[in-house]
């Protein structure tokens, strides 16, 4: 509700409908100047279409260009060729199109656990001077109450609210980072590598989470990851990317699959013999031939041979 | 049996040596220093009892007392009615650190752009472009080899002073807080800027906030440098100020007053300092 009313109030910050929102990669190399002279190609001509409520997890070894292709998508880094573009407008700059949650440094270490959900918002409520007015103090109640709602759905308690990241745990941070980047309703939501640093059990409790708030809102989600299970279990599509060989004219993406979606708890799903299947089909196809030096082929016509649940929605 | 075992757990690596120890050995030195004096002093004196180089416990009190109480020579005598308290105001001592304290604060005050123009470099790359390097040469600079130029610019009073403090110390402040804002991680402007910062609120709201603690305590890093500056131009061109009264008094082998104006300069930089610290603490909580 609160949003809601600061998109009314903020004209000319309006957050973007979600519905209209894709990515789009179009023929995507990226080249890198090395140090001692010559160039080295991460991407290359990589096309990618990624629709309006889409989670897709990025999957792929050390130095495939995850990472880069998340940062193009975010307005960090530019390709040497072709174009990038979210909700039809190419990327430029950073901006608040894209949510992000990195590994590290999520949280702004000078604001307590409130103030750093709050930062967002306020930013996009009004600027500087607009927090001298009434309205905005009224604004910040409302929004208050909407952030510590969504801080306990994340699993933390209201004594939390007031203390400063240092004094929580990685997992914890985590939470906070997510709902940090989940209240600004951002149409597209970025996260590189976020749940890799923390402990098996968090990080499970966290997916769970994930895949709750994303069911609820459906944002478009690009989620890079070097861990299969948890791309499997979170996204309704895996992009599988290889490092570019140099003078190979073919494209990083080794596999584009969708992912049968169910209901079911995530820790249940992460039993089922369906599940474990998939997780090895994707690892035979995905990285046993590329860990002799092989590169696949037509591993996309394997994928999809694949048998779904009968129960899957997608 | 107890204190051998204290004594003994100092040298532990893993020891957790007991508040009323480290307490005590942190004025261990404060106190060897002082015997080591007297013990010279007095051992000069027996050999000398006219000797101004070390004087004596009493002669130091005498000293304080003077610097203190008596009016510098150059101004107009009290009144023979006057007050301690005109006495102390009208004082050497008081006279002094009030035209020192003056010109160290203005400085201190013209250094906050300094802090401004480095959060800038770092997080604007045209203001890096044009200012990184000039500010890498004229740091190089030794500041004490402009002070005839300061003289002829800004006269032989204030100003001179002030702005050879200013150059002195402002390009290490410049490029420590360009470093500093440098070693913000790139995730926290990043994310910033997906938060609906605008370029203001990255470098004052997330960048300047986060390097606010480490820039005070290179603000008090530089406390001495500051000092060594105006020192400088107190010594070599100057009517009042501490290090004026002791250039005066190193002419008549005064070190009755000079020693006493060390130990105030000291204790005065000590205690900003430790406000300085105090206060980071209390404004960020979180560092």
């Amino acid at each position: 509700m609160v949003l809601r009313a600061m998109e009314r109030r903020t004209k000319t910050r309006v957050m973007p409908k979600q519905a209209e929102t894709e990515i789009t990669l179009r023929d995507v190399t990226v080249r890198y100047k090395m140090a001692g002279g010559g160039t080295k190609t991460v991407l290359h001509r990589l096309n990618a279409e990624i629709r309006a409520g889409e989670f897709v997890a990025v999957l792929g070894e050390t130095g495939c260009g995850k990472s880069t292709l998340l940062r193009m998508v975010l307005g960090q880094e530019f390709p040497s060729d072709g174009a990038v573009t979210v909700d039809g407008k190419p990327v430029t700059r950073i901006d608040a199109r894209c949510g992000y949650v990195p590994q590290k440094y999520a949280l702004f270490p000078d604001r307590t656990v409130m103030q750093n959900v709050l930062y967002g918002p306020e930013n996009a409520f009004c600027g500087w001077m607009g927090r001298l007015l009434p309205r905005f103090w009224r604004f910040r109640r409302e929004l208050r109450a909407e952030a510590a709602q969504l801080l306990l759905r994340m699993g933390l308690k209201a004594a939390d609210f007031g203390k400063y990241p240092m004094q929580l745990s990685g997992g914890m941070q985590q939470r906070v980072a997510i709902a940090q980047a989940l209240l600004m309703r951002p149409p597209v939501l970025l996260m590189d590598e976020a749940f890799s640093a923390l402990d098996p059990l968090t990080r499970s409790s966290l997916q769970q989470q994930m895949k709750d708030l994303w069911m609820e809102t459906k944002p478009t989600v690009l989620f890079v990851t070097h861990n299969t299970s948890e791309a499997l279990l979170l996204a309704t599509r895996v992009l599988v990317l290889k490092p570019h060989v140099e003078g190979e004219t073919e494209s990083n993406v080794l596999m584009d699959m969708q992912v049968p979606h169910t209901n079911e708890p995530l820790a249940v799903r992460k039993r089922t013999r369906e599940f474990e299947q998939l997780r090895e089909h994707v690892k035979q196809c995905a990285f046993r031939e590329t860990e002799t030096g092989l590169i696949a082929g037509a591993t996309t016509a394997q994928v999809q041979e694949m048998p779904r649940r009968g129960d899957a929605a997608e | 049996m107890s204190a051998m075992s204290g004594l003994l757990e100092l040298a532990d690596i893993q020891g957790r040596p007991k508040r009323v120890w480290t307490q005590t050995l942190s004025w261990v030195l404060f106190a060897l220093g002082v015997a080591v004096y007297l013990q010279f002093s007095i051992a000069r004196h027996r050999e000398n009892p006219d000797d101004r180089v070390m004087p004596t416990g009493a002669q130091l009190m005498a000293g304080i007392h003077s610097a203190v109480m008596d009016q510098p020579e150059e101004d107009d005598p009290l009144e023979d009615g006057a007050s301690t308290w005109q006495r102390v105001t009208h004082g050497m001592l008081w006279k002094d650190t009030v035209a020192s304290g003056e010109r160290f604060g203005i400085s201190l005050l013209l250094l906050a752009p300094a802090i401004l123009l480095g959060l800038h470099m770092a997080v604007f790359p045209l203001a890096e472009s044009v200012f990184l390097r000039f500010f890498l040469f004229f740091d190089k600079i030794v500041a004490l080899s402009l002070l005839p130029i300061l003289f002829i610019v800004f006269g032989i009073d204030q100003w001179s002073k002030i702005m050879l403090m200013v150059i002195g110390v402002g390009p290490t402040l410049v490029l420590d807080t360009y470093n500093l804002a440098k070693a913000v991680p790139r995730e926290q402007v990043v994310k910033a800027f997906t938060l609906k910062s605008s370029n203001l609120d990255v470098a004052y709201r997330v960048v300047l906030k986060q390097i606010f603690p480490q820039v005070l305590n290179s603000v008090r890093l530089n406390l001495k440098p500051l000092a060594l500056f105006l020192f400088a131009g107190e010594m070599i061109a100057s009517t009042d100020g501490l290090a004026y009264r002791i250039a005066l008094m190193r002419r008549h082998m005064g070190m009755d007053i000079i020693l006493p104006y060390l130990l105030w300069v000291a204790l005065l930089l000590f205690v900003l300092d430790g406000a300085l610290r105090l206060a980071n603490r209390r404004l960020n909580p979180w560092y």
